[in-house]
């Protein structure tokens, strides 16, 4: 029987709805779910093809484990017995563990959960240290919380929007359809962003091209214009911040011809920005990857931050810095503590929290020093259980990565598809994702939605939370995790992490369109708007940062004389492992491209389709020339979906070194055509 | 002319009391399965009982047509693309297909592309004057008519008044006029929409002519519809009665004051793009159209696209893959191959994130090009769609720009 069964697109973090049309157990096409608040029923490319990857025939279905070298099919038995035989014994610091943006929060949470109460260690990670880490480290001091403050929704109320390193329009067509409805009411758009990108071009008002890696400057700058010309917020700053002094003193050292020649950005349009963004009703900041994925990320983003004080742009519906996460559960892992430094629910890895949890866990000897990042996680530790990432792709300066899993006494590796990473693996588990599992997701804007199992997970694949409990089982903790269905875990998860204790399946279930975390009872309708009445510091204030200007690791030189950014294009998605794979997107774009600027191209005698190779101090890749005027002379892009000319080969894997965000963006690089 | 008119009632107690008016058409249908009339009755649902999610069902189990009984004006539903996407056109079983006049001509015109067998469908048309999508009737019965939306069980439009039933059994009504000025009430296609009773499906039914009996207004348009309707008469499924004169003069009414409102939408919405020059309505198109991001939502959902091998798709080379937004070529591609037989019922505006106005579009290029071809797409299988029929005078024609009084005049 043919029916239209609703869910929730499987792809960036809006959390937009979608009908998959089933039939006899196979999804058999999609249609639009008008109902649905975020999306009313449209989708971007991606959204619109949601499906296609699941039937890929190259689906992991089978355990696999390495024989004499070999990878050859098992049983779970056999997979899952080797696993806790290896595991059992090994010292805390010598084991680490990757999570998924993609996880359930159930999954996240049991994976956590497994690493502290079993593994004793806090070596517990996710991508998003490797997208938003410089959030934390960045909006923590100064307003005292990391997420997205606002909901999509309220951004139709916003009357200037300010986008850093955010290509909106590729990456979130669905909050640019909101920003176009603002638009129609007089909404201005400000764009920072070396690149020329669609976003400028398509709902741009005003351009700050400034060279990359130059953000301070840029911000700096604006404060200062805003500052000198007394119109900042004056009210707001006064009741709600501290720190105004010390930022005055800071910005009245510098000189803005000196800001203007760093960064490259003309006063003239400095100037008309600093007046909108500060004279807006609701000034709205919304800011991904091209701002945070520098040395300097945490930097910029208090900056950034700063600025959103000073103008009042905060504490109002739609108003304050968004950071954008990227996946599904972007946020919700995080809000489940895959993070070295943070117990679930954002308790920071210390006495206090390993208290809390010993006892709502019923646990001893929790882990009280914070564990290692992402990349260090990956190099330093001897077994490694990574579920649903692929470092060998989504990790800067892949070379090194490939000798440090190489190196590993035991990798496990529990994916959908097969990938670089898993050839590496000792152990391949095949897990179930989207809706042939069920559990829920934390969106962009902390949008608890969730995804119901529709058809079964091909072969033996099961849910990732499920091979956890089984290892934990066979390793003598049966008791901690005695789970035999994602609502129970959801109950602990109500239990021990007080934001989510309200949100219900059931409630789930009718509301839809999800609710917003914080949702501390079963009555509460949820949170659109943080910092309302104070922010969420120590002392209820916004700090003021004073930031320096810092300079990119790796600028270019002789030898690498262009700058090399990476990012997204709206046809594809992150590693590509599903999108890649859905024929529709592929016929789009089915390899990886180099944006060259015109003038540069007619230096280097090179035209759209060239074969180039691109060279870094840490390797190359060989790719495809579009000349356009996208990127500024001097800089190359190229989109990391790629897997057989990865961008990441070439990347720097320098880290900010107060969040361990490596700089993704700015590295220097050279260019040859391939004769 | 009241031969092939019925008002007519369920003679079912469950289905009476459960239906909005008197439960004919769902009595109707329960005969058509029972009886093996038809093998399936496709008609629309709520998800769960939840009124703004609407969807598309197969119904085979005559006891479960209950459950799809009452209108669902906060849904708009595409039939005519669940028939020929999922149901393969009723090439394989004899169905019974319920839908608002969009519905039911969007199927005619896939019948003129041969992609639905219409000897094996009876088509069960309902009069409508228009849905609301579901964000802004939620939106609508919260901030004006001051309601929880999951507390109304029922909405109707009826002499410019939108009327809403509560749970409670306390209904709630505003103008009409006033809430579509404010953005809210129908969407934009259907306040422009003259196509009320559809008369070319094989029975027409609707409340029109027949509200203070609490029956059904039914219209035979066919002989299959005949033989339906009389067929569920003898078996009892249904009682029925002659409308009167009265009855028949205000249905008529009712169809013409509803006519004449949506020329009065049409000239309002439309009258923003007439106004412009042409090298002005170019560049607000081309505005327009550089919004797009490609996600083919327009196409797939236009209820008469068809091809599966489409010219636009990204391998096929007529539009360069991976660019956006694509050529402007794109938009006008779909223009012309379906602009003649468009019947206006915005789903592919629906279906667009970035809210080009495409339905508008559609709209003002078929207003003039219906005059051009006097053509009303979707209500005779026998009238061809005209770019599939252009007469050897047509194709002589070699000014682009139209002189339509002429032309009609040589043709004359």
């Amino acid at each position: 029987m043919i029916e239209y069964k609703p869910t929730i697109c499987p792809y960036c973090s809006c959390g937009c709805g979608l009908f998959l049309v089933i039939d006899d157990g196979k999804i058999i096409g999609q249609e639009p779910w008008y109902e649905h608040p975020i999306n009313e029923g449209t989708n971007c490319p991606k959204g619109r093809n949601a499906y296609h990857f699941l039937y890929s025939k190259d689906r992991l279905t089978t355990p696999l484990i390495r024989k004499g070298g070999k990878l050859v099919e098992s049983t779970w038995d056999e997979a899952l017995d080797l696993i806790a035989s290896k595991l059992k014994g090994v010292e805390p610091s010598e084991f680490g563990l990757l999570a998924s943006g993609k996880n359930t929060n159930e999954d996240a949470y049991v994976l956590q959960k497994f690493t502290r109460t079993v593994m004793k260690t806090n070596n517990v990670e996710y991508c998003g240290r490797l997208c938003h880490s410089s959030t934390a480290a960045g909006l923590g001091p100064t307003v005292g919380s990391g997420v997205m403050p606002i909901s999509q929704f309220d951004l139709e109320k916003v009357d200037c929007f300010f986008l850093a390193g955010i290509n909106i329009h590729e990456t979130f067509p669905m909050m640019t359809k909101r920003i176009i409805r603002a638009k129609k009411k007089g909404a201005k758009v400000i764009v920072l962003d070396p690149r020329k990108t669609l976003t400028v071009k398509e709902i741009g008002d005003i351009h700050l091209q400034l060279k990359p890696g130059t953000d301070i400057s840029v911000v700096n700058a604006l404060m200062k214009i805003i500052l000198e010309e007394g119109i900042e917020n004056k009210e707001f700053i006064e009741t709600r911040t501290t720190g105004i002094g010390e930022l005055k003193k800071h910005l009245a050292t510098m000189e803005l011809e000196e800001l203007v020649k760093v960064s490259g950005v003309p006063l003239d349009s400095l100037r008309k920005a600093a007046h909108l963004f500060a004279n807006a009703e609701t000034g709205s900041v919304l800011y991904n990857q091209g701002f945070n994925q520098h040395i300097m990320g945490s930097s910029n983003i208090k900056a950034l931050a700063t600025l959103a004080l000073i103008t009042g742009q905060y504490g109002k519906p739609g108003s304050g810095l968004s950071p954008t996460r990227g996946q599904i559960n972007g946020e919700g892992t995080g809000d489940m503590g895959c993070l070295n430094v943070f117990y679930p629910g954002f308790k920071k890895v210390g006495t206090g929290a390993v208290k809390k949890f010993e006892e709502l866990w019923g646990v001893e000897n929790l882990p009280d020093t914070p564990g290692l990042p992402y990349t260090k996680i990956v190099q330093s530790t001897k077994y490694l259980w990574i579920v649903g990432t692929n470092p060998m792709m989504a990790a800067p300066d892949v070379s090194n990565v490939q000798k440090a899993l190489q190196d590993k006494e035991f990798l496990v590796v529990q994916d959908i598809f097969s990938n670089a990473t898993t050839e590496l693996a000792d152990v391949v588990l095949p897990a179930a994702t989207w809706v042939e599992r069920e559990g829920i997701h934390a969106y962009v804007d902390r949008r608890v939605q969730k995804i119901n199992k529709l058809i079964d997970p091909p072969g033996e694949a099961k849910p990732d939370w499920w091979v956890v409990v089984q290892v934990a089982e066979r390793m003598g903790h049966k008791d901690k995790f005695d789970f035999s269905a994602p609502a129970e875990i959801l109950e602990e998860i109500r239990r021990v992490v007080p934001p989510y204790k309200g949100i219900t399946y059931d409630r789930l279930e009718k509301n839809i369109g999800g609710i917003q975390w914080p949702c501390p009872t079963e009555e509460h309708p949820g949170t659109a708007t943080f910092f309302i009445e104070k922010f969420n510091t120590p002392d209820g204030m916004g700090h003021l940062q004073v930031i320096e200007s810092q300079q990119s690791a790796e600028l270019p030189d002789k030898e690498y004389p262009y700058i090399l950014s990476s990012g997204r294009s709206i046809f594809h998605y992150h590693t590509g492992s599903m999108t890649r794979r859905t024929p529709k997107l592929e016929a789009e774009i089915d390899e990886a491209f180099c944006q060259v600027n015109p003038e540069d191209a007619t230096r280097e005698q090179i035209q759209k389709g060239d074969k180039i190779i691109l060279t870094t101090r840490r390797g190359s890749i060989e790719t495809e020339v579009r000349v356009t005027n996208q990127v500024p002379k001097g800089m190359l892009f190229v989109p990391f979906h790629f897997s057989e000319a990865s961008v990441n080969r070439l990347t720097n894997p320098v880290l900010d070194p107060t969040c361990a965000m490596p700089e993704y963006k700015v590295c220097a690089v050279k260019m040859e055509v391939v004769k | 002319m009241s031969e092939n008119m019925y008002i007519a009632w369920s003679t079912d107690e469950s289905i009476f009391e459960r239906a909005e008016n008197g439960g004919a058409v769902t009595s109707i249908l329960t005969y058509a399965l029972k009886t093996k009339k038809v093998d399936g009755v496709v008609t629309l649902q709520a998800v769960n009982g939840n009124r703004y999610s609407g969807v598309p069902v197969l119904v085979t189990d005559p006891k479960e047509l209950i459950g799809t009984a009452g209108s669902l004006h906060c849904s708009s539903s595409n039939i005519p693309r669940f028939v020929k996407e999922y149901l393969g056109g009723g090439a394989s079983m004899k169905l019974a297909v319920v839908g608002k006049p969009c519905d039911i001509r969007g199927i005619i015109e896939l019948q003129k592309r041969e992609q639905v067998n219409i000897d094996n469908l009876t088509l069960i048309g309902l009069n409508c004057t228009g849905t609301i999508s579901p964000a802004i009737a939620k939106e609508m019965f919260a901030k004006e008519f001051k309601v929880n939306p999951d507390d109304v069980i029922r909405e109707d439009f009826d002499d410019n008044k939108m009327i809403i039933t509560l749970k409670d059994g306390t209904t709630k009504s505003k103008s009409l006029k006033t809430l579509e000025e404010k953005g809210y009430g129908r969407r934009e296609n259907c306040r422009r929409c003259e196509f009320n009773i559809p008369t070319y499906a094989d029975i027409a039914c609707g409340k029109w002519g027949a509200e203070d009996k609490k029956g059904s207004f039914i219209q035979t348009c066919s002989d299959k519809g005949k033989a339906l309707v009389e067929g569920a008469r003898q078996k009892d499924f249904i009682k029925v009665e002659k409308p009167d004169k009265a009855s028949i003069q205000l249905r008529k009414n009712k169809d013409e004051a509803a006519i004449k409102l949506a020329k009065k939408w049409s000239e309002i919405t439309l009258a923003p793009i007439r106004k412009l020059d042409l090298a002005e309505r170019q560049e607000y198109w081309m505005s327009e159209f550089s919004k797009c991001i490609k996600c083919y939502g327009c196409r797939d959902a236009c209820p008469i696209c068809y091809c599966s091998n489409c010219i636009l798709d990204a391998d096929r080379g007529y539009i360069e893959c991976g660019i956006i937004p694509p050529n402007a070529l794109f938009p006008i591609t779909r223009l012309a191959h379906v602009g003649d037989s468009c019947i206006g019922c915005g789903q592919c505006e629906d279906a667009c994130p970035m809210e080009i106005p495409l339905a508008r579009l559609f709209a003002v290029l078929h207003s003039e090009l219906s005059e051009v071809f006097d053509y009303t797409p979707g209500i005779d299988v026998e009238e061809r769609p005209p770019l599939a029929s252009a007469m050897d005078s047509e194709m002589l024609i070699d000014d682009i720009f139209l002189d339509i009084a002429s032309i009609k005049a040589r043709e004359k």
